[in-house]
């Protein structure tokens, strides 16, 4: 089989699909920037193109785009702190913090180099998918892939930040938004409101730029023209290079997960990323520091998602089942080639194989490299009013979100969602646990109605599950045999307390104490078995948003006084609302140039003539890129009549 | 005499509306958009892309045509989208399959689109071969009923693409366990690979690729497909595409000795012929003039002879050929409008055996 190495490369340096690889490398970096647009957006835009060239020159450009995605995407959760895709918000969480430490150069390095491992490990693995890969992924039967849910669940724990109550609050919140939508089997539709816009479900690209991308904008909105803080830094790559050698054996480890995320369908790509990140948390002897600018979490999360993408073609080309959305395009395109991938393929297109190697292992390096040239670039950026920043970063958001289903439905879902983030942020409720639950919601509760379906309780007694439990547990039993001999310093009650009683805590603990309630009423008409999940999420999480509530309101004197960002926010929360409603009235065409003249004009307070070209030029790229992806911008009720 | 005028008038209007129609039967230099409701990469998208350069190159006028994408809500937020804004002209075609279908024809909520009032442009089967896990010691189809391990069978929802092979098992009196709320039929084809279930249905691309390997390596048996439409609109003949294997019709008869009737035989015969015989259908705004329709199925027949369209289609469907004109727009039509005893059936069925709500 090796002997097809050396014509594959041939064929791939070909000066055509060497192009076609950078092209697609151009194109995937610059989706992984713009958040909410991922591989998916990436590929989609690319898939009509490859149409006009041979299999391999096509093949290799989708391959490009989806070998720097989870590269490139580093550099916006750094430098903004909005995750350029959903799989990393981890990286949005350390590497941000880190960002404004002035440690910008040394998050971005390790989240490079640690993409760089994770690509080169996923085409290994990808060579020797046959004999190692296959084996492992026949032997996930239902029961295993439920059991790699709670994995990933288990992990999140270590997520839930210093207060317990509003971290379990957050992640209840994201199971019961991952229970909206069909039921196992779609025997019930939950929470719709009767909206077709429901049925599916929420969409992950809008739950994660909501949660994250609109409450960091608004903040960047309401900083306004002024520069409130200095230039980032990203000059010496040297720290970061000394970093990535010290932490080279959790970003290994960390590969591995997400390899491992790749073989599963579904659980996939963002749930490794937590499940890696979590790894990492809890491998750590100081944990402490994690959710204030760690690097070892950026290091964990960048070696998993790009692994996780590269051997998401495992399954996709050993089984034609792939294991995430843009493997999913991609088996599409195989498909339109004539390739149809399956048990044969390797002994059938050996070449074809190779190809795919090369062109992920030479895209994975060369990506990394381009992002270190160009991040310095970039960084100069930062230096420029955040709100100036802000303007394309909305429209991007938008644009984003609107590729999920094309109606007006994720406009305002992005809205909802935005909402929720920014009061979780004002409330400090983390919102990585929320992200966690909504992921893990469907694979988990999917797994548990097909295996208890197909085998009955016996599932629990099969040799891969016991394994996994034990994995799971044997780290946990191990901390506490330890924990018996020395004591942990306690966390100050005050610091675990604090803003409690603040008026958005207080907010956001009713709305969501009323909605569980309500919903809890509502489930009671579902047929039992679709019962179960909304439950999981609704049954402890009434109690423990009833107990925020009652504490918040004991607090409230002492912390009433909390609030003065989010008062100095809401103005902008209420603008980007009154966007929205415009875009759904008269459409995206007349709405976005006022509103991005208020950004412009009000917010970041530009001078007529500069304001008036740059926002010429990003409303003229705004409508480009709408006509690029093809569904056309959104209309409204009147848009057309004008 | 007013009405002489207006009668001159009306006849005024026709032919300047027939000379329109007659220029717009040719696409030159038009757009045609074909929406299809699912994501960019599955069975229907690589579908559509594929018989892009064809259309292309056969319609009148060759035509510019764009396949664009709009999932959501199993294929309904589209085909609600194509309601609202298709074009009468035929440049917005709505390319899809039984999962349009089905919930039309059961009446599920959200259904915004009146499917059997659509034109038919143009029509591809979709066919599905059944096999079973030769740890059941079936040999082949007439041992269905001689199966040593309880059959088990993997599906995504009752009331979508699995309804016709739910259906089929109806008809043949079999007593399968379902197990339905795989999120496709790739996890459901790993499921029985890896002996969770041990009854499956591929359509055909996948079948060919995909489980006819495993069949030579003595890990799968062929069982039927659901059928061809013979002349008089049965779905009895063997299905073209996979020769050798009976069809459910058949089947039937062999096991009970006369022919299938009664209420689960319609229900399946109408739901299997959208599914399978018409399954990728290709729907036009109902004010779509004739002669717009006659250019597409010229340019199917165009199509069907076209050496590279036949060589291509013998590696991708076995050969599958296109269908258009009045024949196809009947039997879709008339599968689309099943009786109230077949709605009922269908309803009842579902929500008592497989827990669906309307």
């Amino acid at each position: 089989m090796l002997e097809h190495a050396l014509p594959a490369i041939e064929a791939l340096l070909d000066p055509i699909r060497l192009a076609a690889l950078f092209v697609g490398m151009a194109v995937g970096m610059i989706f992984g920037m713009l958040p909410g647009l991922g591989g998916v957006a990436a590929v989609s835009i690319l898939l009509p193109f490859i149409y006009f060239l041979d299999d391999y020159t096509g093949l290799a450009m989708l391959l490009g785009a989806i070998s720097v995605v989870y590269t490139a995407d580093t550099i916006t959760s750094v430098l903004i702190g909005a995750p350029g895709s959903p799989a990393s918000a981890p990286t949005a969480i350390e590497g941000h913090a880190l960002a404004k430490q002035g440690k910008a150069a040394t998050a971005l390095g390790v989240g490079f180099l640690a993409s760089m491992v994770g690509g080169l490990l996923g085409a290994l693995i990808l060579l020797f998918a046959i004999p190692v890969a296959g084996p492992i992924v026949l032997a996930l039967g239902t029961p295993e892939l439920f059991m790699f849910a709670i994995v990933g669940l288990f992990f999140a724990s270590s997520m839930l930040g210093k207060n317990l109550s509003r971290g379990l609050a957050a992640a209840f919140l994201g199971i019961f938004l991952g229970s909206v939508g069909p039921a196992s089997a779609d025997a019930d539709f939950r929470f719709t409101f009767d909206q077709v816009y429901l049925l599916d479900g929420l969409s992950l690209t809008i739950v994660a730029l909501g949660l994250f991308g609109v409450a960091e904008v608004i903040s960047m909105l309401a900083s306004g023209g002024g520069i409130s803080r200095g230039e980032v830094p990203v000059t010496h790559w040297k720290d970061g290079f000394l970093e990535f050698l010290k932490h080279r054996w959790l970003i290994f480890r960390c590969a591995l997960i997400g390899v491992f995320g790749g073989f599963v369908p579904a659980v996939g790509a963002s749930a490794s990323t937590w499940v890696a990140y979590g790894h990492a948390i809890r491998s750590s002897k100081e944990p402490k520091y994690f959710g204030k600018g760690d690097i070892r979490g950026v290091a964990a999360a960048e070696g998993a998602n790009n692994a996780t993408i590269i051997s998401d073609l495992i399954p996709t080309l050993l089984f034609s089942v792939p294991g995430g959305p843009a493997a999913a395009i991609f088996l599409g395109a195989l498909f339109s080639f004539g390739y149809y991938p399956g048990p044969r393929m390797i002994t059938q297109n050996p070449e074809l194989m190779f190809l795919i190697v090369w062109s992920v292992a030479l895209a994975s390096v060369i990506g990394a490299i381009i992002c270190f040239l160009i991040a310095p670039a970039l960084a100069r950026l930062t230096k420029l009013p955040f709100a100036l920043i802000a303007a394309p970063l909305v429209l991007v958001m938008v644009m984003g979100a609107y590729q999920s289903t094309s109606t007006m439905g994720d406009m305002f879902m992005l809205l909802l969602m935005g909402l929720i983030g920014w009061a979780m942020k004002h409330a400090d409720w983390p919102r990585a646990p929320a992200l966690v639950g909504f992921v893990l919601a469907d694979p988990m509760e999917q797994y548990f109605w097909l295996s208890n379906q197909i085998h009955g309780w016996s599932w629990l007694m099969r040799p891969g599950v016991l394994i996994i439990i034990g994995l799971m547990l044997a780290p946990f039993i191990y901390r506490l045999w330890k924990s018996r001999f020395e004591k942990e310093g306690k966390v100050q009650d005050v610091e675990r307390e604090k803003g409690l009683g603040s008026p958005v805590n207080l907010a956001l603990s009713l709305t969501v104490l009323s909605l569980f309630t309500w919903a809890f009423f509502e489930s009671l008409t579902y047929s039992p078995d679709s019962r179960l999940l909304p439950w999981l999420a609704l049954i402890p999480g009434i109690p423990v948003t009833c107990f925020l509530l009652i504490r918040g309101y004991l607090c409230r004197e002492r912390d009433k006084d909390l609030m003065p960002q989010s008062i100095k926010e809401l103005p902008y929360l209420l603008s980007l609302g009154l966007y929205v409603f415009a875009i759904f009235i008269v459409g995206f065409t007349i709405a976005t140039p006022p509103f991005v003249a208020w950004m412009l004009f009000s917010c970041a307070k530009m001078r007529i003539h500069t304001g008036l070209l740059y926002g010429t030029v990003i409303c003229t790229l705004s409508f480009l890129l709408f006509s690029i992806l093809r569904n056309g911008a959104p209309d409204g009720i009147f848009g057309p009549l004008i | 005499m007013f009405s002489c005028s207006l009668k001159k008038m009306a006849i005024l209007s026709t032919a300047i509306f027939a000379l329109e129609v007659s220029a717009g039967g040719h696409f030159k230099g038009k757009t045609i958009e074909i929406v299809v409701p699912f994501s960019p990469g599955g069975a229907t998208f690589v579908s559509a892309k594929f018989l892009e350069p064809y259309l292309e190159k056969h319609l009148p006028g060759n035509p510019d045509i764009n396949v664009v994408d709009r999932p959501g809500g199993g294929s309904i937020l589209g085909a609600n989208w194509f309601e609202k804004n298709a074009k009468s002209d035929g440049t917005t075609i709505l390319f899809t399959t039984s999962s349009t279908a089905n919930p039309f024809v059961l009446g599920k909520k959200g259904v915004a689109y009146r499917l059997a009032d659509y034109r038919v442009a143009y029509s591809h089967p979709f066919s599905a071969v059944a096999y079973t896990s030769p740890d059941t010691g079936i040999k082949s189809a007439s041992d269905i009923k001689k199966s040593k391990q309880p059959l088990v069978y993997g599906g995504i929802s009752a009331s979508a693409s699995d309804l016709p092979g739910l259906l089929s098992f109806e008809v043949l009196g079999l007593d399968v366990k379902s197990v339905l709320g795989f999120k496709g039929r790739g996890p459901a084809r790993l499921a029985f690979a890896q002996g969770e279930t041990n009854l499956d249905y591929q359509f055909t691309p996948v079948y060919l690729t995909q489980v006819v390997p495993s069949v030579a390596e003595g890990k799968a048996v062929p069982l039927w497909t659901g059928g061809a439409v013979d002349a008089n609109g049965n779905l009895r003949k063997r299905d073209p595409i996979a020769p050798d294997l009976p069809s459910v019709y058949e089947v039937y008869k062999n096991l009970y000795g006369k022919d299938p009737s009664g209420i689960e035989w319609d229900a399946f015969e109408a739901i299997a012929s959208v599914t399978y015989a018409y399954g990728l259908t290709a729907y036009m705004h109902p004010d779509t003039p004739q002669d717009v329709l006659d250019a597409f199925a010229k340019a199917a027949a165009a199509i069907n002879a076209d050496p590279e369209f036949q060589k291509e289609s013998k590696k991708v469907t076995n050969g599958a050929r296109l269908s258009a004109g009045p024949a196809t727009e009947k039997a879709v039509k008339s599968a689309l409008s099943a009786s109230p005893e077949v709605k009922k059936y269908l309803r009842e069925l579902l929500s008592t055996k497989f827990g669906v709500k309307f």
